[in-house]
């Protein structure tokens, strides 16, 4: 059972705003989603086990220094920024 | 067909420059875009000034190669350095990446002309381009149908004529459901064969790029480009199973085509029947039909919404208005900031599969839901692995449909996903698998096939995919649309 | 009634690679703001990670060196919180396989502090708040941490101290971090909780975030144990929070709001492979760590007879010990060398970072030379002495400052010679002794060895002297 606390509580895990009239009908679309999920509780469980495609391991990278990006273009996409940091203005 | 191998022709016969073709394309672009929709961004200055670049060394009387100055198309959720790269989402309006994602850095090298971004799901997450923030990507069969998604728009503008291919992506089925829907060849690579990096993530264990062309020839040698091992991408293994141009005319004769019933459940009868007779195609070439029950399947849909919902939950957090993209203007400190840009950023099925994702990862959840996703996943793997000891490749349906007409797709989201049935289990499994028109419904709408490799066989499916081509080349319509050569 | 401290300890080490985790970037300390950045460590989107071999081989000598049980199969995680320090909203660490299992620090009282297991994982970037405004640096975003996690087995303040300090020495020892807790190369949460002496049971814990200095940490674990008791003196209940210490005011105070749900959501994270390491690879990397402190200490009180004390000073710092290592070099007596290094050479490195760096003029070997010089009796220890004196002020051997006639014995009819004069010119002392005064007779000895330039065997001119006086 979806309950609207849950809604509440994955939203702000989520980060995201649910509108306090919103909330009935996305835990109805919510619980609608998870009665289709929940049909995999109704496969065996088998002894498989998935660790990654391709089963790959120890792929790694020497430790080699690559220059760094310059700070301009490491803010460029930045909405905000202040001395070559990014920013968060929290003043009006 | 403005196809690769035909535009390659052309250009070293110097039947048009590079510049000329590129200009015809952007013309093409100009004329048609307003009713596809298949461009977000058309980048008009990079496109004429490759074209320069290669006409410069054809006058030399250097050699080109195959890809060098064919007019193309990113999906717009691969990273292109300076080039706006949104997702078609609100909330990296304006972002430009300030590196290239590796498939783009193989092909720029080799001069290719790219003419711009094209339509997607935002985030890739829909199966008929129409969750884009821009709104969806017609049909060019008829602009009242949905190309198809995620990658509808590369689907659209390459079915229209207005890119000679493009590179998608496909997570649970976004290259090769819209290439059946606009009747054109999609190809989604093993898991590992292509680099990922650059792509911008929706669920990085499903992921990954591919072509989207008008025949198996070209998807063969724009595969044979971008499949590269990549030491940034530690998931990479690049062409393990060697370049497949050589092998596409290989003979068929002998080679065991696999039918799984389950594939054919639920499936409308035009489409089955378009499959069968695919399959007839192919006896008729000497190989073998082989039935067989891949039950395991049954439960392919829902490991599929789970594991992506989750990786998506995850790979999506970021976007929080700090370092690149939208941001929400007014707000009340920075967790406010945060949740506002998000919440405005996002659109209603990115923000419904986030939650999804959040739910089956909480605590309490995680077991019964992402856990036990997982360990089916392991039995999908090896459902497949056992199925390739009686068949050499899967025949199936790619859609269990054809295109549908634009704003039905939306309403039912649990609906709309069994539309993913039959191309989500290639994802689940990391195998290829490609979709090939093989005819058309009553209404002309396109119907596509899909033939699944083994591991890596991606050789394999395009030689049976060429070959059926071969055979049954009426399958191919040409649209109104585009560029005529 | 009277409560008992119980502490668990979670150290964050950042790794000495010379990149960061996932991407080349250096690891740097400092730099101008968000220069040591690229798309991988800001997260943009699309970029994936790539493991530095680097930081995986340290985390497997942290685990050695702290007896843990290297995993065969370990794999990374993501752990989901969302703050502008963590540029993907996840931080890559691990929960489900981490790298070490078990393992222990053992402290001075013979206690074993269990360690529950060691991951590695990554940092985050830094956050300014400044009037209202939060200012972004992600110079630090991606550096290789270890988190060595251990039990709650600490019982004590003296316990959480020699705790930290003895994962400082050894990390150090094998340098795998500088340990550096003001520059935030090594930070603690502490868990802490009491329960009356006697019982067996776990109270409830709180946790105390991120101190970044011994000092501190000593500091706030007083201050929350006699919170924690008061609290339960009072009839009130503990609550489980995580709690940030101020050492302006010495207290400690809640640091979550209700904006932070707490649930990380671990899983497998998608874009890394599994990590392998063969058992031939932790025989490898165990047989190039350097001698552990607590062993070494323990085979310099066995073996080379150095008192218990002096055997921590001199392996406190890796680079002491390895100086006393090379300066004891086929002497006679290891004391000696000690007793050196402990004695002239520490009044010369007088604090601790001095210590630690331990950049004498004396070369070990030149200090060796100079303790064979006393061992074959050529010299005498006043000498040696004044000798090394010389030698820390200029880092020239012995035999710069020591003449061929300092050296050998003193001839017997020389020896009688000079007590005669001592006897003779000191004839005051001469009666002192002969009143009984012992003492008397070290003056008349100090001036024979005087005289001497050292040369003289004390105990043969002592005997000397008292029948030449009779």
């Amino acid at each position: 059972m979806v309950t609207r606390e849950d809604v509440e509580n994955i939203a702000l895990l989520s980060k995201l705003f649910v509108p306090e009239e919103e909330l009935d009908s996305l835990t109805q679309s919510m619980q609608e989603i998870i009665d289709f999920a929940d049909t995999i509780n109704n496969a065996p469980t088998s002894g498989e086990t998935f660790d990654n495609i391709n089963n790959l391991s120890n792929v790694f990278r020497e430790d080699e220094v690559v220059e760094s990006y310059s700070s301009e273009e490491i803010l460029k996409n930045a909405p905000e920024q202040a001395e070559d940091h990014f920013l968060v203005r929290n003043r009006e | 067909m403005g196809t690769i191998a035909k535009i390659h022709e052309m250009l070293t016969t110097k039947q048009c420059s590079c510049t000329e073709l590129t200009k015809s394309y952007l013309d093409e672009i100009q004329k048609s875009n307003g009713e596809l929709n298949a461009y977000v961004n058309v980048t008009e200055e990079e496109a004429l000034k490759t074209a320069e670049t290669v006409d410069k060394k054809i006058a030399s009387g250097e050699e080109i190669g195959l890809l060098e100055g064919v007019p193309m198309t990113l999906k717009d959720n691969l990273s292109t350095k300076g080039i706006e790269t949104t997702c078609c989402s609100k909330i990296l309006t304006g972002y430009k990446p300030i590196y290239n994602a590796t498939v783009w850095d193989i092909l720029a090298s080799q001069n290719a002309v790219m003419l711009g971004k094209t339509n997607m799901d935002e985030f890739a997450m829909g199966s008929s381009c129409e969750t884009s923030y821009f709104g969806g990507a017609a049909n060019p069969f008829n602009t009242n149908h949905v190309s198809g998604g995620s990658s509808g728009g590369v689907a659209s503008a390459v079915g229209a004529n207005i890119a000679a291919y493009g590179l998608g992506s496909d997570t649970g089925g976004s290259i090769r459901q819209p290439a059946s829907f606009c009747g054109i060849v999609g190809l989604k690579p093993t898991y590992g064969s292509v680099s990922r990096y650059g792509l911008i993530a929706y669920a990085s264990s499903l992921d990954q790029i591919g072509p989207i062309t008008k025949t198996v020839e070209d998807a063969s040698i724009v595969f044979d480009a971008i499949s590269e091992y990549d030491e940034k991408d530690s998931t990479s293994k690049g062409c393990m199973g060697g370049k497949t141009f050589s092998k596409l005319d290989n003979d068929i004769k002998g080679m065991k085509i696999g039918i799984a019933r389950e594939y054919l459940d639920g499936v409308r009868d035009d489409v089955k029947e378009a499959v069968l007779n695919a399959a007839e195609v192919y006896r008729s070439l000497g190989a073998e039909i082989v039935y067989f029950d891949l039950p395991a399947l049954k439960f392919a849909l829902p490991v599929y919404y789970i594991i992506a919902c989750a990786e998506a939950s995850s790979n999506l957090g970021r976007y929080d208005g700090i370092r690149y993209g939208y941001k929400t203007e007014h707000y009340n400190g920075t967790h406010d900031m945060i949740c506002r840009t998000r919440s405005e950023g996002f659109g209603e099925e990115v923000k419904r599969r986030i939650l999804l994702g959040t739910y089956v990862l909480s605590a309490g959840y995680y077991d019964a839901y992402y856990k036990k996703a997982q360990n089916l996943r392991g039995t999908i793997v090896k459902a497949f692995n056992d199925a390739f000891k009686h068949c050499d490749v899967i025949l199936a349906p790619t859609v269990p449909m054809t295109a549908f007409e634009m704003g039905h797709a939306v309403s039912d989201p649990v609906e709309t996903y069994l539309t993913d049935i039959c191309t989500v289990p290639v994802n689940i499994a990391g195998l290829p698998g490609v979709s090939v028109p093989c005819g058309f419904n009553a209404k002309g709408m396109p119907i596509g096939m899909q033939l699944i490799g083994k591991s890596f066989g991606e050789a394999e499916i395009l030689n049976a995919a060429y070959k059926y081509q071969q055979a049954a080349g009426e399958n191919f319509k040409d649209t109104k649309w585009g560029v005529k050569l | 009634m009277k409560y008992e401290l119980v502490a668990g300890f979670e150290t964050h080490i950042e790794l000495a690679t010379k990149t960061k985790i996932f991407c080349g970037c250096t690891t740097q300390f400092g730099g101008e703001p968000n220069s040591h950045c690229c798309p991988v460590c800001i997260g943009l989107p699309g970029t994936l990670p790539k493991l530095n071999r680097q930081a995986v081989r340290y985390a497997i000598m942290a685990g050695l060196a702290t007896h843990g049980e290297i995993a065969e199969i370990s794999k990374m995680d993501r752990k989901n919180y969302c703050y502008p320090d963590l540029s993907k909203a996840y931080q890559i660490s691990q929960l489900y396989a981490p790298l070490s299992i078990g393992g222990y620090v053992e402290l001075s009282n013979g206690r074993k502090i269990r360690l529950h297991h060691i991951h590695i994982e990554e940092d985050a970037g830094k956050l300014i708040h400044q009037h209202g405004d939060t200012y972004v640096d992600y110079n630090r975003g991606g550096v290789p941490l270890i988190e060595i996690v251990s039990e709650p087995d600490i019982r004590s303040i003296d316990e959480a101290r020699e705790y930290v300090e003895k994962l400082q020495q050894v990390m150090r020892y094998i340098g795998i971090s500088d340990c550096k807790m003001q520059e935030g190369s090594m930070r603690c949460d502490v868990n802490i909780s009491v329960r009356p002496v006697g019982s067996e049971t776990l109270g409830t814990r709180t946790e105390i975030k991120n101190m970044n200095s011994i000092t501190n940490i000593t500091k706030a674990m007083e201050y929350e144990f006699e919170r924690q008791v008061d609290l339960i003196e009072s009839g009130g209940k503990v609550i489980q929070e995580t709690l940030r210490y101020d050492d302006a005011t010495n207290t400690t105070s809640s640091m979550r709001s209700k904006e932070d749900a707490h649930d990380y959501r671990y899983f497998r994270d998608p874009d890394l492979v599994t990590i392998n390491v063969t058992r031939e690879e932790v025989e490898e990397i165990k047989a190039m760590l350097p001698e552990l402190p607590a062993d070494k200490c323990r085979r310099y009180i066995d073996e080379l007879a150095i008192p218990e004390k002096d055997a921590q000073l001199l392996t406190k710092y890796r680079r002491i010990s390895e100086y006393f290592d090379e300066a004891c070099d086929g002497v006679k007596s290891p004391k000696t060398v000690s007793n050196f290094i402990i004695g002239q050479m520490f009044s010369r490195t007088e604090t601790e970072s001095d210590k630690e760096i331990f950049d004498v003029k004396v070369t070990p070997k030149q200090l060796n030379e100079l303790v064979k010089l006393l061992d074959s009796g050529k010299i005498r220890n006043n000498l040696a002495k004044s000798t090394l004196e010389k030698m820390l002020d200029t880092g020239k051997g012995a035999l710069e400052f020591i003449s061929e006639s300092d050296m050998g014995g003193l001839d017997e009819n020389t020896m009688i010679e000079l007590c005669r004069q001592a006897i003779e010119s000191n004839p005051k002392a001469v009666e002192d002794y002969k009143g009984g005064k012992e003492k008397a007779l070290k003056a008349l000895l100090g001036n024979v060895m005087k005289n001497s330039r050292g040369k003289a065997d004390a105990t043969a001119a002592e005997a000397k002297l008292k029948e030449l006086i009779g």
